[in-house]
């Protein structure tokens, strides 16, 4: 199935999709436990064996099978990364799973098999379709790739790179370690850090694909993100709405503060309203709406600026007790403000709904 | 044609939207809608007949349980009903009071005979209410309201000062908030009554409110009301009020959201053509992402409409979820309202008296957010009820 076909997933009911929230939510707390996120974050070991796990769970095939799991559940499954602080390479897999899935060729049905074993991680690299001018292109001439890309996650640990190319419209898959290709690790705001990749006439097997089934991944990788950034918003938010209720100052409980009431009443109006933009866009893919983009777009254009209140109102309502990295609170800062502002973020989103509105500016 | 995606709302809703649309087209014709522009501002959203057509026709009380003569539609149908009324520009003011609130909460109060004699009244289309619940010591703590009945015989003897009561000089009858036991704590010393505002002793003055439409003061001296029309028992009136709101708050904000939605529709086709200075403003970067922004509170603005009515049609009192939703809507449309203002610039100041005014409507818009803001419980209240009642917040 590839992603210019359907996306049905219609025989999943709401009560479904709460249960595998709920296992997804029971295994991360168990495999990937919050006080020992960051420190795993970094171990390469630690990610392999938690990668396992999770295709021993199926979520390594999330965008392969939409009857059996479509755009909702993924999102589901980033919203639950997001608030576990886990940085499994999911974004490779889906991105992969819609490209590839039901393609032919011996080379990709291999590295699919092994990506739903477990054995193959994939970074994604959107390149020209990445929706950020910055995050540059590769080309493809024949069997080889050259060009540079940034921005992309999980390049340190992966076994294969998936690379979208404009010219010709197409996607490739590259091996690590691959002749004439550079990983340089760029630290920042994200954690993990993004990598930028060098192509210089690397080997790479290649498809070709409709430029509109290369943005309609595009579409899905923004999506992901927004998930993942809305649980990690969420899980800060809950960490401050508790800690409201127990810690006094003044001699009475800071929940009790009408400006920190009305404080935490904007957050969860923009938590809700992020959630339910996402799952109506979600939705209206999953049921082949033909403008299920202009709901994609809606959702990130809210979804950006909201979310990232929230973190910031998070942190001032913790005060200094959450600014400490050791504690949950920074981590989804930077996950938040990562996954919101890549792939041309909020103004990007904004950018597109204009076109939707008004048609292309001259 | 709209700027956004049509929601859908399941087939049943999709197939009832239609239904509406073909009699609206029938009955609000474009000679009925000349006539109704052809109105002063604060008379129009308001016509007698055309709520009874309405009646006539079985469109009061759609969402109503057949029990109660209605039509018994699920939240969702209710939705798109309102939805099509207020995109059509029909005038429905007059009886929504009493269709909204009134027979919401006879339905869970009124007695037998109240039923049937003020439901199928309401039906009518011809019974119109105004609620009268703000007093001058008693706005956002409107439990501290002492508006005063006294038993007399088979009366009750009403004397106090109400405020601010939208449609107030247009209707029949108030649906008064009193006082009735002045020892108890101050939320069980409340009852309601149906006034009926031609009764000797009611002063009713109207004022012009920012948006553009009047609303009333009333004083009540010595005001004699029957006892049967009491809703509910004597100092129940807290629950009596309270009850009839998370329904209502749904429908009303439904209504808000198709009136922005018909707004913005008008802003981006109006900016998809125009040029001011010989520049078309469809190409201003700026312009361009503050109407994406307002495209994307929007469809978040329908989205919480939509939870609260499926949250209805579950059984459920969506009670800070409808707070969420009337926040957001109302904040959307002083956003809606500025935004329009920054894009047309001065043309933006000028009103529909204008034939000059690029979109007369859009000020006339911000100064009516701000009746959306304070109305039915301001949003700084909305925001205690999100922050105690949605996260249980200690008071």
């Amino acid at each position: 199935m590839s992603a210019s076909q359907s996306h049905k997933a219609e025989g999943i009911s709401d009560v479904e999709r709460g249960l595998l929230r709920d296992s997804v939510r029971e295994f991360l707390s168990k495999r990937w436990p919050s006080e020992h996120a960051v420190e795993q974050s970094g171990k390469a070991d630690a990610m392999a064996m938690l990668w396992r796990d999770l295709a021993g769970q199926g979520l390594t095939t999330l965008g392969a099978y939409p009857a059996e799991a479509g755009l909702r559940e993924t999102l589901l499954v980033f919203e639950e990364l997001g608030r576990a602080s886990c940085p499994a390479p999911l974004l490779g897999a889906v991105g992969a799973n819609l490209a590839l899935a039901g393609q032919q060729s011996n080379a990709m049905r291999a590295m699919l098999e092994d990506l739903h074993q477990g054995k193959a991680m994939v970074a994604l690299a959107l390149g020209v379709f990445d929706g950020d001018a910055a995050a540059g292109q590769v080309d493809c001439r024949g069997d080889a790739l050259s060009g540079k890309v940034s921005f992309v996650e999980a390049a340190e640990t992966a076994t294969h790179f998936v690379v979208l190319t404009g010219e010709p419209a197409g996607v490739t898959v590259v091996t690590s370690g691959a002749p004439g290709m550079q990983i340089e690790v760029t630290p920042g705001l994200a954690v993990p850090p993004f990598s930028e990749l060098t192509f210089d006439n690397t080997p790479a097997t290649r498809l070709d694909l409709l430029p509109n089934a290369l943005a309609d991944i595009a579409w899905v990788a923004r999506l992901a993100c927004a998930g993942r950034a809305l649980g990690a918003a969420e899980r800060a938010f809950e960490l401050a709405v508790d800690n409201a209720k127990i810690r006094k100052q003044f001699g009475q409980l800071i929940g009790q503060f009408q400006a920190v009431q009305h404080k935490l009443a904007n957050c969860l109006i923009s938590l809700d309203g992020a959630r339910l933009a996402l799952d109506a866009a979600a939705a209206a893919r999953d049921n082949s709406n033909p403008e299920w983009h202009v709901f994609a777009a809606s959702a990130l254009a809210f979804a950006g600026p909201a979310l990232r209140t929230v973190s910031i109102e998070t942190h001032r309502a913790l005060g200094a007790i959450g600014y400490a990295e050791e504690h949950e609170a920074p981590r989804h800062f930077r996950r938040v403000h990562a996954d919101l502002v890549r792939f041309g973020g909020a103004l990007g989103a904004r950018a597109a709904l204009a076109d939707f509105m008004l048609g292309p500016a001259a | 044609m709209t700027a956004l995606p049509a929601l859908s709302m399941g087939p049943a809703a999709n197939a009832f939207r239609k239904e509406v649309r073909a009699w609206l087209a029938k009955h609000w014709t474009a000679e009925k809608q000349a006539a109704h522009l052809r109105k002063p501002f604060k008379d129009r959203g308001y016509d007698n007949e055309f709520s009874k057509l309405m009646g006539r026709d079985g469109w009061i009380g759609v969402g109503w349980p057949k029990q109660f003569g209605g039509q018994g539609r699920s939240a969702s149908e209710q939705i798109a009903f309102v939805t099509e009324v207020a995109n059509s520009g029909a005038p429905a003011h007059a009886h929504n009071t009493s269709e909204s609130i009134v027979a919401q909460a006879l339905f869970l109060h009124g007695s037998k005979e109240q039923q049937d004699e003020w439901l199928p009244f309401i039906r009518s289309g011809a019974c119109f209410f105004a609620l009268g619940y703000s007093e001058p010591e008693a706005g956002s703590d409107l439990a501290a309201l002492r508006t005063r009945a006294v038993r007399d015989g088979g009366d009750w003897i009403v004397n106090g000062q109400k405020l601010w009561s939208t449609g107030g000089d247009k209707a029949d009858y108030m649906w008064l908030a009193v006082r009735t036991d002045p020892e108890a704590k101050k939320h069980a010393g409340i009852s309601v009554l149906m006034v009926d505002l031609r009764s000797p002793g009611v002063t009713i003055r109207p004022s012009m409110a920012l948006y553009g439409k009047t609303f009333s003061a009333q004083f009540y001296d010595d005001v004699r009301v029957p006892a049967k029309n009491m809703v509910g028992a004597v100092n129940t009136g807290w629950k009596v009020i309270t009850d009839a709101l998370a329904a209502e708050r749904v429908m009303i904000g439904a209504t808000r959201m198709a009136h922005l939605e018909r707004a913005f529709d008008h802003l981006t086709e109006y900016l998809k053509t125009a040029v001011i200075g010989g520049r078309a403003l469809r190409n201003d970067p700026v312009i361009r992402d503050r109407v994406g922004a307002l495209a994307a509170d929007l469809e978040v603005a329908r989205q919480f409409q939509v939870r609260n009515a499926q949250l209805v049609e579950q059984g459920k009192v969506p009670i800070h979820e409808a707070a969420m939703g009337k926040v957001f809507t109302s904040e959307l449309q002083e956003r809606l309202g500025q935004a329009a203002l920054d894009i047309l610039g001065s043309g933006g100041l000028l009103s529909e008296d204008s034939a000059s005014a690029p979109l007369g409507e859009m000020e006339q818009l911000l100064r009516h957010s701000i009746m959306g803001m304070i109305g039915g419980g301001t949003n700084e209240i909305q925001r205690n009820v999100i922050a105690q009642r949605g996260l249980e917040l200690p008071r």
